[in-house]
């Protein structure tokens, strides 16, 4: 996936982790090829274990690779990483800084480490809003203010790339916004950021461009229009009394529209929902239900990965939630889901 | 040399330091406070109970000291050992057995081990045993007590360099710190040369209130004695050595935080070495010759001796015990902590390069 004069800022040819434990050896990552394009938000996803982290620490060199290649902006790492290391800034899973040291002290031994100046040091904390409390100790930050932190350490030394593994983890719903604006600022700005996670609608809102993986093997790469594009178009559900599911079904299906069923109700692929609406209106069928449903990257990211998660139950079990609690935003105006497919709009009301 | 200044400002950030440092300062009060009555000169009143005493003593010696000796050089005569003497011309009581003394700051010739009991037979013909018995930290003095304190000031520095890593590696700052320095060998470097250097105010500070509030005390009560220049060497040699014990110190600590992960680990492994290497040093025989303990003493004081129990079973199966007295210098105390800092920080480099940090 690289752009159009094929300059990678990351990429990974066959990169393999195991661990070894007294309960045997488990594979963290399993001849992972990457590939990451200069410029913009790249989003990193995966279930919980997918190798996502791994992948993460062995391009930073905190973890070797047992086999494979990895390279950032053409250098080899861990090899060549001094070389390059001035260029990237990175936050791994939770921020981790001295605890009684304040802020502040913090990020002054990261610069002079790096050399770099210490007015940088008070801009990028003003940079992410921490100036009132710079002076307090690390320890007594919230989450938010600990990713802020360590978003102001990363920027310490202006770097190209930027590598935030599950910066959202914890972090209320406005701190959820501002770091998906920093993100994405930083996208525009020209830096290429790698953003990992496992909440797929924060990524599909700020990433350019994807790279899926599960069981530490990628599953698919590429932009985000192109993998929900490959999903097909939108599909619409129609809840309907049960009396009337075949004789609907055979409506649609005599029109040429595909039809599935699902629990109660259909399916109509390829279909807007006015149109599914008047031709079963015209033959006295009413529908109780009509929901739009477009593809989305949960969906791409679930068809590609319910069958490769060890932790997959728990996947569905988070999805279980978002739906009940898209049943309670929607007051039963029928936001319904099922596997391989996400709410993405609208009532019938609004559609018609 | 920038990242050992981050080093250096980062290990006296820490309150562990700075703990450490005021430990130092109350350990080296304890010091001067337990020297008190020591340096204190004996008071009129117990002077005068001495006097008493003496010619309590004197009086008896005036009625029966005849008496006395002669059933002295009876029981002399007696002795199989032809040499044998018991100082029966030494009986009659003087003054000064009686006189209670200040302990000086440096011990009196009179008072160095050599000047009491003397080479101690079966130590064979090696004069370094003389020069230990002859050295300032042989026999009773202000500046010995001091020296006692020493080791403490040195554990401070292990414990300061175990902690300095530890808490790193336990808090996670260690892997954000490699993403902006991956150079695992100089990293390291600057940690161990950071803790080397950087503990070492704990060890001057302790040692100077230490000794200095000691001498302090000994010239406020007129008890320092005559210390000569080569004294002054000797204690002077002794601080410098000192040092360098603090500096082998930290850095070892540093290599066992770094190998063992954990300061509870560290410090009590190393704990275990130490104690073991006091509580059960005869039973290594000859093997005492390679204890932390005795080169670590060897290395501070000059040399020091340790003694060897022999067993013999004559022809009748009757076992006599012999006491032999080895030494061990200077530089071999020496050449083993800088072995054992060379060891631990080769193996701890190693680790520290290859190992998955999370």
């Amino acid at each position: 996936m690289p752009t159009a004069d094929g300059e990678l800022a990351i990429e990974t040819r066959g990169l393999r982790k195991t661990y070894r434990s007294v309960r045997g050896r488990r594979v963290g990552v399993e001849g992972l090829d990457l590939q990451v394009p200069v410029g913009g938000v790249h989003g990193f996803l995966g279930p919980n274990g997918s190798g996502k982290t791994t992948t993460i620490r062995m391009l930073l060199g905190l973890v070797r690779p047992d086999r494979g290649t990895a390279s950032i902006f053409g250098h080899d790492v861990p090899r060549h990483l001094p070389d390059v290391v001035g260029r990237v800034g990175a936050i791994v899973e939770s921020p981790k800084f001295f605890p009684a040291f304040s802020a502040r002290a913090n990020l002054r031994l990261l610069a002079d480490g790096i050399g770099a100046p210490r007015e940088r040091v008070d801009a990028v904390i003003d940079q992410v809003g921490l100036s009132g409390r710079a002076k307090d100790r690390y320890r007594t930050y919230s989450l938010g203010m600990k990713q802020r932190l360590a978003i102001a350490a990363t920027l310490l030394k202006d770097p190209d790339l930027l590598i935030f593994d599950e910066p959202t983890n914890g972090l209320d719903p406005a701190g959820i916004h501002e770091i998906r604006r920093t993100m994405r600022g930083l996208g525009d700005q020209g830096k290429t950021v790698l953003v990992s996670s496992h909440i797929l609608a924060e990524v599909e809102q700020i990433a350019d461009t994807v790279s899926i993986v599960a069981r530490g093997r990628l599953v698919a790469s590429g932009s985000v229009a192109e993998l929900i594009g490959g999903q097909g178009g939108p599909a619409v559900r129609v809840g309907l009394a049960a009396d009337d599911v075949a004789i609907a079904t055979s409506l649609l299906t005599s029109r040429g529209l595909v039809v599935r069923r699902e629990d109660d109700a259909l399916l109509v692929d390829g279909a807007d929902a006015a149109t599914v609406n008047r031709m079963l209106g015209e033959q006295g069928v009413w529908a109780g239900e009509l929901t739009v449903r477009r593809a989305d990257l949960e969906s791409v990211f679930l068809g590609l990965t319910q069958h490769e998660v060890p932790g997959g139950r728990d996947h569905r079990g988070g999805r279980r939630r978002r739906k009940e609690e898209a049943r309670d935003t929607t007051s039963g105006a029928g936001a319904a889901s099922g596997p391989g497919a996400a709410v993405a709009s609208t009532t019938m009301g609004e559609d018609a | 040399m920038r990242l050992l200044r981050v080093e250096l400002r980062r290990l006296w950030l820490r309150r562990v330091t700075w703990g450490g440092l005021l430990l130092a300062l109350l350990i080296a009060g304890l010091a001067v406070l337990s020297q008190i009555s020591a340096a204190t000169p004996p008071s009129e009143r117990e002077i005068a109970e001495a006097e008493e005493f003496y010619a309590q003593e004197l009086e008896y010696w005036e009625e029966h000291g005849e008496e006395d000796v002669a059933a002295c050089e009876e029981s002399e005569a007696d002795d199989p050992d032809p040499a044998a003497d018991y100082g029966c011309d030494q009986m009659e009581p003087r003054l000064e057995w009686f006189l209670p003394t200040a302990t000086t700051f440096v011990p009196a010739p009179e008072m160095r081990e050599a000047g009491t009991d003397g080479i101690e037979p079966g130590d064979g013909d090696d004069p370094r045993i003389a020069e230990i018995q002859e050295s300032i930290w042989s026999g009773w003095s202000g500046i010995g007590a001091a020296g006692e304190y020493a080791a403490a000031f040195l554990m401070l520095a292990f414990v300061v360099g175990v902690s300095f890593v530890t808490a790193e590696q336990s808090s996670g700052a260690l892997g954000m710190w490699l993403t902006f320095e991956p150079r695992r060998s100089r990293v390291y470097w600057s940690k161990a040369a950071a803790s080397a250097a950087g503990t070492l105010p704990l060890v001057v500070v302790g040692w100077l209130a230490t000794a200095g509030g000691i001498y302090t005390l000994h010239a406020v009560f007129g008890t320092v004695g005559e210390v000569s220049g080569e004294d002054w060497a000797e204690i002077a040699g002794f601080s410098v050595r000192l040092v360098a014990a603090g500096a082998a110190c930290a850095a070892i600590g540093t290599a066992l935080g770094v190998l063992l992960r954990h300061a509870v680990a560290a410090v009590g492994a190393a704990a275990v070495v130490l104690w073991a290497s006091v509580a059960f040093a005869f039973s290594f025989g000859s093997a005492q010759r390679w204890l932390p303990t005795v080169n670590l003493t060897a290395w501070l004081e000059g040399g020091t001796r340790y003694s060897v129990a022999e067993d013999v079973r004559d022809d009748a199966g009757v076992v006599t015990t012999t006491w032999t007295t080895e030494v061990v210098s200077a530089t071999q105390g020496g050449l083993y902590l800088l072995a054992v800092v060379a060891v631990l920080t080769l193996a701890a480099l190693v680790v520290f390069r290859r190992k998955d940090v999370s």
